[in-house]
């Protein structure tokens, strides 16, 4: 579940906003681990949650059906592929719902501050 | 396509200004980083569609097909890496017979499991190095071989999925096996021959 949190600074160059939830601190560990490696450059059609034009129409989206999509799988429309559990087996469910909490949090920061 | 008129500058100032060269037919003028920059796009671009509308498509969403390293014993079709270095040996032999044609591509890795695949000059060297340690930048430089003059650019080689990362890891003759998805495993080399 995601909640309203203070966003804090990361690292002076870094895009990647840390919060004040300590469920949003672990999301953001294991995001940095597994999931960034696609999602922070755009690799393989992976949506670049500093993007505010790749998130919108995903966070309108439920989030069962973003955590769904992250721990079993999905092939997007133009046969983009995102593995189960972002390639890596080990995380379990509960840890791919906080990397998918931490990443709907950043993208909906960026989208703010676009605004 | 000829870069037969290259250079209009020369040296250090090639790289500034990344060289210019006028196409045969007309006198629109191009940079040489531009000629590389868009011939990675194609590659890239047929790459991209080919792992997505061939191998997800028919391997893991309809899983009608396998895609495998061993694709003629086991009746599967090529890993994209591989339909890469095809169309690279293919661009080598066909450009042979076209004078006109002078430039060469490869995929090279620090970590290659194939030693041929290994960087040889220095400029491939230090390029494989700074796009594995600076994603999403790519990088440009001269080389001279055989005194011949080259405008050289290396782009990132990524891991895209599951498979290439585990395929790497696994493999007897891998010199690395800690690979990430996501991780540049990579690069590829561009190579243009420019006047000096």
């Amino acid at each position: 579940m995601v909640v309203a949190t203070a966003a804090v600074p990361a690292a002076p160059s870094s895009p990647y906003t840390e919060f004040t939830d300590p469920h949003l601190v672990q999301g953001r560990a294991l995001w940095l681990d597994t999931c960034e490696g696609c999602h922070g450059y755009g690799i393989a059609g992976a949506p670049i949650p500093m993007q505010p034009t790749e998130w919108a129409p995903r966070l309108r989206k439920p989030l069962p059906l973003l955590y769904r999509h992250a721990i079993e799988g999905f092939f997007g429309p133009d046969d983009t592929y995102m593995p189960p559990r972002g390639g890596n087996p080990e995380l379990s469910d509960s840890q791919v719902r906080a990397a998918v909490d931490y990443m709907v949090a950043l993208a909906r920061h960026h989208i703010n501050v676009t605004r | 396509m000829k870069l037969r008129k290259p250079l209009l500058i020369t040296g250090a100032a090639l790289l500034a200004s990344a060289g210019t060269v006028a196409t045969a037919a007309s006198d629109a003028q191009v940079s040489v980083k531009a000629m590389a920059d868009a011939l990675h796009l194609v590659m890239d671009s047929d790459r991209t569609i080919y792992t997505r509308k061939i191998v997800n498509r028919l391997v893991k969403k309809e899983k009608v097909i396998k895609a495998s390293e061993h694709f003629e014993d086991d009746k599967a079709l090529v890993l994209p890496a591989q339909m890469f270095r095809f169309g690279a040996e293919l661009v080598q032999k066909r450009a042979e017979k076209l004078p006109d044609v002078n430039f060469s591509y490869s995929l090279q890795s620090l970590w290659p499991i194939n030693k041929q695949n290994a960087p040889k000059t220095e400029a491939e060297k230090t390029g494989l190095k700074y796009v594995a340690e600076n994603k999403g930048k790519n990088y440009y430089t001269t080389e001279e071989l055989g005194g011949q003059k080259y405008f050289t650019a290396v782009y990132a080689d990524t891991g895209v999925a599951p498979v290439c990362v585990a395929c790497h890891n696994a493999h007897p003759d891998t010199p690395k096996k800690d690979f990430k998805l996501g991780d540049v495993m990579g690069g590829v080399v561009i190579r243009i021959p420019v006047e000096s």
